[in-house]
């Protein structure tokens, strides 16, 4: 009955704690090179225009292994040194937006439903029928439809866009936590000694208490 | 040559007797279950959070312009910062896993009844102390959560009569939660460990004067009891190697988990995000907190609901030993309380709308009925399981216990 009541509880919870208003679409991140430069691409030829990254550095996309070449094209004249601003002065922005556009670096990090959220947002543009355009994710959002995603009916131009909303979303999960490798890595490691360590404990324990039962 | 350096520090200092009297030939109860590796591994987690903590503090700018990127510029650029940060994230939620699982323990079986009032009071000291550094901690990362929630609570004390905004005016340093708070939360926030070490001290000193409870409720035969080291060394180090086990998972695999989405938007005093939700550990206080419409009235049992474990050694009114283990409506009485809590915290995650405050009410209702129907309770179950006739094991119990009172009894009267 005990346990029953807590499985119930727990159920509810979890039920009550899914739920959102709009159920966001999952998407399958890709950590891979080609991936995450294609999704670069995007981001510095297209959202770079208005928002920045600040807390990446020109560098760290060469680290990433993204050719020298693309990262020197990206970066113009500025150093390798820099983080990457917006091309849009603040000021602009607002003139033209009423508000800055928010950072990217840390914005799959930054709303509830983490990448598939910033995924859904980036599709979820529509034509109203008054022929404006909205957004089932972001009703206020004063983003305009970047990917062109409103007018879309044919299902094989749909999948392509599907296919760049995933680019652009698994560069910026890795710029929000860009030593997610390295640290998953290192994480299998130290779970594999702690299994080994914990295993010769709970045989040291049962030795060490042997000697007791006998008395 | 080990011998002559320890015959050396002997004569100045009492380090054999020491490590004999806590270690080797402290007396533990053998039947203790892996419900008493807890204070340990509390230990354990403070020590770790201070480490952790002081590492951070190299790299932290407490400045509302910097604190934030300071932050990030851990989680990015400094050798290991992200590992740094994780466990001491993680670490702040662990530790009110293991205290209140440490707490449970302590309910089920009752081991705060005498001789342990004192442990327990100190544990309630150390817990408000936990929450306060915890509380101030959150603040830190500047993010929206951080601001937003420092903001609601220290809002709470406004009610206090005559002197409310001096108080919030003095909590903040400004009118409202900015610089002046940020720099002194942190400036506490690196206090208080060193505090809650002392009073953990305190509470390991009126431990080893009573000794540990076991699951039987009463203080067992000396043949029942072994030396600490080196079964319970080893007996804590397994529980710690699968409490690392648990706690890496978080740590390595799924680090968000105990940070907001929210909190990683710079704090912005002129948006208020959608929820604004304590962390998890709050939830329960903040839902009974919610559920009294008036906020003087919501406050004051906020407060009391945290501190009202404190009158437990006097609400518990048997005397039959062990606590659930051996008191059925006792027992009830645990696990509709623990349960009580669970919705409690899952009332204050959600909004406050719709039939949840009439249900938040109600669990706030349980939880104090809870502490103030107890005295009628266990002083009915005790006569109830009298006129019932005692278990067995119960009876043996009470005939090894009394001899030994008598005993003591005797000897304060000479």
């Amino acid at each position: 009955m005990r346990r029953l009541l807590a499985i119930a509880l727990c159920l509810a919870a979890c039920c009550a704690w899914g739920e959102t208003e709009t159920v966001l679409n999952k998407v399958q991140l890709g950590t891979d090179l080609p991936t995450l430069e294609r999704g670069a691409e995007t981001v510095m030829t297209v959202c770079v225009g208005c928002h920045s990254l600040k807390y990446i550095h020109f560098r760290e996309l060469a680290k990433l292994g993204i050719a020298k070449d693309k990262v020197d094209t990206w970066r113009g004249s500025n150093p390798m040194g820099m983080s990457i601003a917006s091309q849009m002065p603040p000021e602009a922005a607002m003139a033209s937006f009423g508000k800055t556009p928010p950072d990217l670096s840390l914005m799959v990090k930054a709303r509830e439903g983490e990448a598939n959220y910033v995924y859904s947002y980036l599709l979820g543009y529509y034509t109203t029928p008054e022929g404006a355009t909205g957004n089932h994710f972001y009703p206020a959002t004063k983003m305009p439809d970047i990917l062109a995603v409103a007018g879309v009916t044919d299902p094989a131009q749909h999948a392509q866009l599907e296919q760049k909303a995933r680019e652009v979303t698994s560069f910026l999960a890795w710029a929000a936590d860009p030593r997610a490798q390295e640290r998953q890595t290192l994480g299998y490691y130290v779970l594999g000694y702690l299994l080994i360590f914990t295993t010769m404990l709970f045989f040291l324990k049962g030795r060490i208490w042997a000697a007791l039962d006998k008395v | 040559m080990v011998s002559r350096v320890l015959g050396w520090i002997d004569q100045r200092f009492p380090l054999t007797a020491f490590i004999r009297h806590e270690l080797t030939d402290y007396p533990t109860p053998r039947n203790l279950s892996y419900w008493w590796n807890f204070g340990f591994l509390a230990g354990f987690v403070l020590v770790l959070q201070l480490a952790t903590g002081i590492f951070l503090a190299m790299y932290y700018k407490p400045d509302v312009n910097l604190a934030f990127d300071s932050v990030q510029h851990i989680m990015r650029d400094v050798n290991y910062g992200w590992l740094l940060r994780y466990i001491h994230s993680t670490g702040a939620s662990a530790f009110f896993v293991v205290i209140y699982i440490h707490m449970a323990r302590t309910l089920y079986y009752a081991s705060y009844h005498k001789p342990r009032e004192l442990m327990w009071w100190t544990g309630q000291v150390l817990m408000l102390m936990i929450m306060a550094t915890a509380f101030m901690g959150y603040l830190l990362p500047w993010g929206q959560m951080s601001y937003w929630g420092a903001q609601v609570i220290t809002n709470l004390f406004g009610v206090t009569p005559f002197v409310g905004d001096k108080v919030v005016l003095w909590l903040r340093g400004d009118f409202s939660v900015g610089d002046a708070t940020l720099t002194r939360f942190f400036a506490l926030h690196y206090l208080f460990p060193f505090l809650i070490f002392a009073v953990v001290g305190i509470h390991l000193v009126a431990l080893h004067t009573v000794k540990s409870s076991n699951p039987s409720g009463i203080s067992l035969a000396d043949k029942d009891n072994i030396p600490f080291h080196p079964y319970f060394t080893i007996k804590d180090l397994f529980g710690l190697g699968v409490y690392l086990i648990i706690f890496c998972t978080f740590v390595f695999f799924i680090p968000g988990t105990f940070i907001e989405a929210a909190n990683n938007i710079p704090a912005n005093p002129l948006v208020t995000p959608a929820h604004i939700e304590p962390e998890w550990y709050f939830l329960p206080f903040y839902a009974i907190l919610r559920s009294i419409p008036d906020m003087l009235g919501g406050v004051v049992a906020m407060g009391l609901s945290v501190v009202i474990f404190a009158i437990l050694p006097f609400a518990d009114r048997t005397n039959l030993p062990g606590g659930a283990h051996f008191r059925p409506v006792y027992r009830a009485v645990f696990y509709v309380f623990i349960a009580d809590v669970f919705l409690l915290g899952y009332v204050g995650s959600q909004a406050p709308t719709g039939y949840l405050v009439p249900l938040g009410q109600f669990a706030t209702l349980i939880y104090f009925a809870t502490f103030f129907l107890l005295p009628f309770i266990s002083k009915w179950e005790e006569r109830w399981m009298r006129a019932r006739g005692l278990p067995p094991e119960l009876t043996a119990l009470f005939q090894q216990r009394q001899p030994r009172e008598k005993i003591s009894r005797e000897r304060e009267v000479s």
